[in-house]
């Protein structure tokens, strides 16, 4: 079937197989790969991406069910090479090991602030629930949301007290 | 996954319950997807045509009234509950209840009539809806029918729709808006998980009902409680009530002590 998707403000035109996930859709018709199969069953979150301004699973949606939708990824997270807030402070808090996990990890915690711009750590561990960090790197990706959100200062960073 | 379905998003009612009567179960409804989408893959579903029902007109209102109720429509996702004015202020149990169901990604796209219809003996909606005493609206090309939800669970993953039926609407009756309630589920990790076993209560002017997962076939009513006897009667009802299993996640004798934990918690939450 035809489908026609905007993927980071650009719109594709496409024909897919109506079995297709979003997922597929993103990594083998678009050809952006930023967005990973981890777990594919909606536990992971290495999936995440925005559809119509929320974040989902795009390996629990079709193809066919973002027709006429608007998806972002990870890929639309830098603007002309440019990191965003939240990619420098993953950066900056050495919160990405073998990065599996980053882009919806990323895209989490940009939903995260959108809804609260300054969370607190519960509502931070809250927010990224469904994105798994199998380095165990939760203590540097919650200093990194923390500093993204302007509120990691010396007296809170680095004691292994977030996890 | 499985290939070789049809994908079809009806915007009309009537087609909807068309395609169904006519593909019958050959037929899969596709709501949120968070359950369909991983039965497909895991080859434990095989439809011919896939029928999305989120596009149909008026199926993601939520609507209130003091002579009907609460009604939630098909595509009314778990974060619609959550972030519901009047669910939040009447129905605080049902946002408790939803709180607790997986993660955001999910909450964001899973709705609360494909977790119920799921049959899931686990699933977090559920407990609630009981205690709540709602009912289901049933609808197919032939009709409708009501059926309370004490009557609409049949065993693990079953329940009485019918081929070609759907649930139209959940009704929560105007009489246990504002009703006390609390929930707890016992999970392996903080975060988002499958319930071992789950707990919910309602107090309503005395009356206390409980709603129990994962403890048989089916999510489980104790009802016909009073908020105003000791708690110990409550605990021996629900040991009545309850005949749990052992399974990978849990054995029996642990979860029976933890729904005697649980129903001694809930109860003074709400008592």
């Amino acid at each position: 079937m035809k489908i026609e998707v905007t993927v980071n403000g650009h719109v594709y035109e496409r024909d897919i197989a109506e079995h297709w996930t979003l997922l597929r859709f993103l990594r083998e018709s678009v050809g952006l790969t930023g967005t990973k199969e981890g777990c594919a069953a909606g536990e992971c979150g290495a999936c995440t991406v925005f559809l119509n301004g929320k974040t989902v699973n795009s390996c629990l949606v079709l193809a066919a069910e973002a027709d006429l939708g608007s998806v972002d990824t990870i890929e639309g997270e830098a603007k002309g090479g440019e990191l965003s807030t939240i990619q420098a402070a993953f950066s900056r808090n050495h919160a990405v090991q073998c990065g599996f996990c980053t882009g919806g990890m990323i895209l989490s915690a940009r939903d995260l602030l959108s809804r609260a711009p300054k969370p607190s750590v519960a509502e931070i561990k809250v927010a990224i629930e469904g994105n798994l960090c199998r380095c165990t790197g939760y203590q540097q990706i919650i200093e990194a949301v923390l500093d993204a959100s302007g509120q990691l200062t010396t007296a809170n960073k680095g004691e292994l007290k977030y996890v | 996954m499985t290939a070789g379905f049809s994908y079809r998003s009806p915007v009309l009612r009537e087609e909807l319950l068309d395609l169904l009567a006519e593909h019958g179960a050959s037929a899969r409804v596709l709501a949120g997807g968070t359950d369909v989408m991983i039965d497909m893959r895991a080859g434990f579903a095989h439809p011919k045509v896939v029928v999305d029902l989120k596009k149909v007109e008026g199926f993601s209102r939520i609507s209130w009234s003091p002579s009907d109720g609460l009604i939630i429509r098909p595509a009314v996702t778990i974060n619609d509950v959550i972030s519901n004015a009047k669910i939040r202020q009447s129905y605080p149990l049902l946002v408790e209840c939803a709180r607790d169901l997986a993660s955001h990604q999910i909450r964001n796209r899973a709705t609360v009539i494909g977790n119920v219809v799921n049959a899931s003996p686990c699933a977090d909606m559920s407990p609630a809806l009981l205690c709540l005493g709602a009912s289901a609206v049933l609808s197919s090309k032939e009709g409708q029918r009501v059926v309370p939800f004490r009557e609409f669970f049949t065993g693990v993953k079953r329940t009485v729709l019918g081929v070609g039926e759907i649930l139209e609407e959940i009704v929560v009756p105007p009489e246990s808006a504002d009703a006390r309630g609390a929930y707890r589920k016992l999970k392996r990790i903080k975060g988002h998980d499958l319930g071992i076993v789950g707990v919910a209560a309602m107090n309503n002017d005395g009356v206390l009902s409980l709603g129990i997962s994962s403890c048989g076939p089916t999510p489980l009513l104790v009802d016909g409680l009073s908020a105003r006897d000791p708690v110990d009667v409550a605990v021996a009802a629900a040991r009545d009530a309850i005949h749990p299993i052992d399974d990978l996640r849990c054995s029996r004798e642990y979860r029976a002590h933890m729904v005697e934990v649980f129903v001694r918690r809930v109860f003074q939450e709400v008592a």
